[in-house]
């Protein structure tokens, strides 16, 4: 196997499927997932240790008339599957008992013979190669003797995944994630002002391999970076008030997951996960009318966005994965919700078409309703144009702060950098902006959409959600745009 | 043909010392002369339950473990992270080839002029059996308790363990058999029915209970006091303006709060890089109230004693003593590159066990004290809005209530805060709760998390809610 193949599977797994047994009037799914991580960085200056992680497991779901219930291992012999076989079983029997799916007919998957291969336009590397880029970067960001904290690091991660129902294959799908990052901190006096290529929290993240390197900048980046840490030490604090906002994609993409993803999430709406991550105050009565923004808002829900992080071709529930608008001119059209949740919608009086957005963070987690790619349709306004139509506003790049409450309402976010842009024109440098709002009236106050030349292809490896917790990877893809009237503000001092 | 009954007779609640004991002996065995190999392991048998109106969501069971092996060669080191089957040939032989892949992997290494790692070695064994109910009997206890309440939570039980192994003579486990039920009781916003889909403006109680020794009776009690308790939260609730606030921190609010501080307020690294929050406490600049003294706690917290460069951990560590700063978390790595001493922790360098000391002020009399203002159960989704004045944003959630005259007299909507833990526990600080409460944490997120946070309640003159 090459090292930058997929990883392999550590049995037949297909094979074992098949034998599996069970009671004639059950449905055994198993998902079987191979991962293989690879960590570089240089930390102020220092390479870090080569650290690289290998993890095959399998998930066995079993549906007994209303009950559905899981069981995970690595174990992926014979034996061991046939052990979470059984114990999925118990589990779903109980589940029947005691279960919310009284008068839901659990959906079957619905893929059939999907084949996905890894998006890969230029190969990554070897690890000393990427090492060297690394260290180069360092060096650049090391440009200034306030700089005190300086990181370039780069995760590239390879995956295989397969579903097996009753023993047949319907999906086996592979990806190749890569997650690069520049971080520079300067500091003077008690001031400190950090800059990243991508966030702090690796923004910058797509499918691919030497490709995603080259679209993300960090080749050449680190004096930017640096720079730009420098440029923020020196800047006067973000002023307060109501004023125009002008977010980048860095930015945008963490408005749309925050405030447009998870309240669009249907096992929210469902009341899920109320005792963890939250309800949502969109109810399902809102679906085909509800003004969720002005008519220049375009959202999607794309798994075929093949570079954007979460691309693919099926879900882990296995239905077939399709493009779909969320968001009309405004108006609220769809919830981001799986075959399952639709179906307990549906029993609930409430038919809802969704979306194939069922994924687990691994073999180790059962799939829930997740955003996978959620974007911003492209609008027709040129960068330069929305900036001169501002009388009084700060541009924001790059999410640094996130808070919203638990019906994904009220929000406060906050920014590495900010710009003035007065009379039209873009001004003074300025540092620690923040904004606020209220997601179901911000999005209603947007009245500019950036064109296709000001849209970038985003993420995030970090989305959390879920009972037990699980992280996983979500694609953003969005233009500039531009707000009226928000609440902006700064620092302390 | 017909699968094992629920009660399934697999050893669930057997140990996993044994079982992964030959497999850490073989990890200290794999040095070749000059070298030396390292083990660190994290592993759980779980099950899960999730629960939504009072009835089974989401059920199933997880065994994983995962064995983080690590090879050293005078100052030349590589990490690779293995997962396990649980059977001893197929797990040997998975550690002896990545041993290879890492000797391979370091021949070509750049030299790690931080590389530390205790070469004293030491043993210790700490093993706390776990007993778990069946899927029936979880599923049906906490459903009869729930009865037609709208209960949301979550059920994780099994054995979680931590073990470390070198070939400098280390040979540690820990192994807790903890048992965990987190949820919440929620009642509808006026005007919507109980039972439809909740939308915003709910407001529920939270609770959580934790034992080692699994009883229905204990569980069943909770429960039903729960339910007996959110009935408050029927009454119309009460819609607060920015401003300033008089307010009662209890203790699961304040740990969310003090739980910002593990953002690096305690790390050397965060500290001598720029970015960490009590930056202007360690230079003096800044100081919390004489009152507050913050410690890591490890002793008595059920979680290891020791850590993965095979450096024992202080039972106790001042962080915060009279409001001034008088600790770090320093790891073996920190201490080689900034040239200080280490004091044990792990490579994060955040804490585990954080321990706020008690006040003097009696809980039970906290909203008599409070008289009017603000009574915040759990706060939500905290991150800082300027981390160099420590100042953090959030948002109330579950059980926050209006008080007047000393007693609760309505819930309040969603609020969000926006204040600087200086002011917080400093200048507002009125007084802290007598009892600190041990509040374990439940994160889930890959593993299920063994530590805690101790902390009592705190009575502010003023909290600023901005939205």
């Amino acid at each position: 196997m090459s090292a930058d193949a997929a990883p392999e599977f550590d049995a037949d797994v297909g094979a074992i499927a098949a034998a599996l047994r069970a009671p004639a009037d059950a449905c055994v799914v198993v998902r079987a997932l191979a991962q293989r991580h690879a960590w570089h960085a240089v930390v102020r200056g220092v390479p870090r240790p080569a650290a690289a992680a290998h993890d095959c497991g399998a998930m066995v779901t079993a549906i007994v008339d209303a009950g559905i219930g899981y069981a995970a291992c690595a174990d992926l012999t014979r034996e061991g599957l046939q052990r979470a076989t059984d114990r999925a079983l118990s589990w779903a029997r109980a589940c029947a008992r005691r279960g919310v799916f009284d008068g839901v007919a659990i959906p079957r998957p619905r893929a059939h013979g999907i084949v996905r291969r890894a998006v890969e336009a230029a190969p990554l590397p070897p690890a000393r190669e990427l090492v060297g880029l690394l260290r180069a970067e360092s060096d650049a960001l090391r440009r200034d003797a306030r700089i005190v904290h300086w990181s370039a690091s780069l995760r590239v991660t390879r995956t295989r995944q397969a579903m097996f129902v009753d023993g047949v294959r319907l999906a086996e799908q592979s990806f190749s994630f890569v997650e690069p990052n520049l971080e520079a901190a300067a500091a003077d006096g008690g001031d400190v002002q950090t800059r990243t290529l991508g966030g702090q929290y690796n923004g910058f993240c797509q499918q691919g391999g030497f490709d995603v390197i080259e679209r993300s900048g960090l080749v050449g980046g680190g004096a930017r970076v640096a720079g730009e840490a420098l440029q923020l030490l020196a800047a006067p604090n973000c002023p307060s008030g109501r004023m125009s906002l002008l977010l980048m994609p860095d930015q945008m993409m963490l408005q749309i997951h925050e405030s447009i993803g998870h309240p669009l999430e249907l096992d929210r709406i469902l009341g899920d996960e109320r005792n963890f991550a939250g309800t949502s105050f969109v109810t399902p009565d809102m679906f085909g009318h509800y003004r969720y923004g002005s008519a220049l808002l375009n959202v999607s829900f794309d798994p075929g966005a093949a570079h954007e992080l979460a691309g693919y071709d099926a879900d882990d529930e296995g239905t077939p994965a399709l493009a779909v608008p969320l968001i009309e001119r405004g108006i609220l059209v769809r919830p981001l919700g799986g075959a399952l949740s639709q179906a307990r919608a549906r029993a609930l009086g409430v038919p809802l078409e969704g979306t194939a957005n069922a994924r687990a963070a691994g073999w180790h987690r059962p799939p829930i309703d997740r955003m996978a790619n959620l974007n911003v349709e492209a609008g027709d306004t040129p960068l330069e144009a929305m900036i001169a139509s501002v009388e009084r506003g700060v541009m924001m790049r790059t999410n640094v702060s996130w808070s919203i409450d638990d019906a994904r309402n009220k929000f406060q976010f906050g920014c590495e950098w900010g710009q003035m842009i007065e009379n039209g024109r873009l001004g003074a440098v300025v540092r620690n902006p923040n904004y606020r709002g209220v997601s179901a009236t911000f999005w209603r106050s947007l009245e500019r959409v950036g064109d296709a030349a000001s849209r970038e292809t985003l993420g995030t490896p970090f989305c959390g959600k879920g009972e037990p917790g699980q992280v996983i990877r979500v694609g953003h893809a969005s233009p500039a745009c531009l707000f009226g009237d928000v609440d902006v503000f700064g620092a302390e001092r | 043909m017909a699968a094992r009954a629920p009660s399934d007779g697999d050893d669930r609640d057997a140990p996993l010392a044994e079982r992964f004991a030959p497999l850490m002996a073989r990890v200290a065995q794999c040095a070749r002369p000059g070298e030396t190999s390292a083990g660190w392991f994290a592993g759980e048998r779980s099950d899960f339950v999730r629960f939504n109106r009072g009835r089974v969501r989401q059920a199933g069971s997880v065994e994983r473990h995962t064995l983080d092996l690590r090879l050293m060669r005078a100052d030349r080191q590589a990490h690779e992270s293995i997962v396990l089957v649980g059977r001893l040939d197929t797990d040997a032989a998975r550690v002896d080839a990545a041993f290879a892949r890492l000797r391979d992997t370091i021949a070509h290494a750049e030299p790690d002029p931080y590389l530390s790692f205790d070469d004293t070695g030491g043993a210790s064994r700490s093993v706390r059996a776990a007993g778990a109910p069946n899927p029936d009997e979880i599923a049906d206890t906490v459903c009869v308790a729930a009865d037609d309440s709208d209960l949301v939570g979550f059920w994780s039980a099994g054995p979680i363990a931590r073990g470390f192994a070198s070939s400098r003579g280390h040979s540690h486990w820990h192994e807790s058999g903890r048992w965990s039920f987190d949820w919440s009781i929620h009642v509808p916003a006026a005007g919507r029915a109980a039972g439809g889909f909740p939308g915003e403006g709910g407001r529920a109680l939270k609770a959580t209970l934790t034992g080692e020794s699994w009883s229905a009776p204990a569980l069943s009690a909770a429960i039903a006091r729960s339910v007996r308790d959110a009935a408050v939260l029927a009454r119309p609730a009460r819609r607060l303006e920015p401003g300033h606030y008089r307010a009662w921190l209890a203790p699961r609010a304040l740990a969310d709060l003090v739980g910002m501080l593990g953002w690096g307020g305690f790390s050397e690294r965060a500290h001598r890089s720029g970015q960490s929050p009590l930056a202007r406490l360690r230079a003096g600049e800044s100081a919390f109230d004489a009152r507050v003294q913050f410690a890591e706690r490890l002793g008595d917290a059920g979680v290891p004693l020791f850590q993965a460069d095979g450096f024992a951990r202080p039972p106790e560590l001042a962080l915060v003593r009279d409001g001034r700063h008088a600790g770090s978390l320093v790891s073996p790595r920190s201490a080689r590159e900034f040239g200080v001493a280490a004091n044990g922790a792990a490579d994060a360098e955040a804490p585990e066990a954080l321990a706020m000391a008690p006040g003097g002020l009696d809980e039970t009399r906290a909203l008599a004290e409070l008289g009017e203002g603000v009574a915040v159960s759990n706060l939500w989704y905290l991150n800082f809005s300027d981390r160099r004045a420590c100042r953090v944003t959030g948002l109330t959630r579950f059980a926050t209530m209006w008080v007047e005259g000393g007693e609760a007299v309505a819930p309040v909507e969603v609020m969000r805060f926006d204040d600087s833990l200086y002011r917080l526990l400093g200048s507002e600080l009125l007084a802290l709760g007598d009892v600190a409460h041990r509040i374990p944490d439940t994160d889930t997120y890959d593993a299920r998390a063994l530590g805690s946070t101790c902390v009592p309640g705190a009575l502010v003159g003023a909290l600023a809610f901005t939205l």
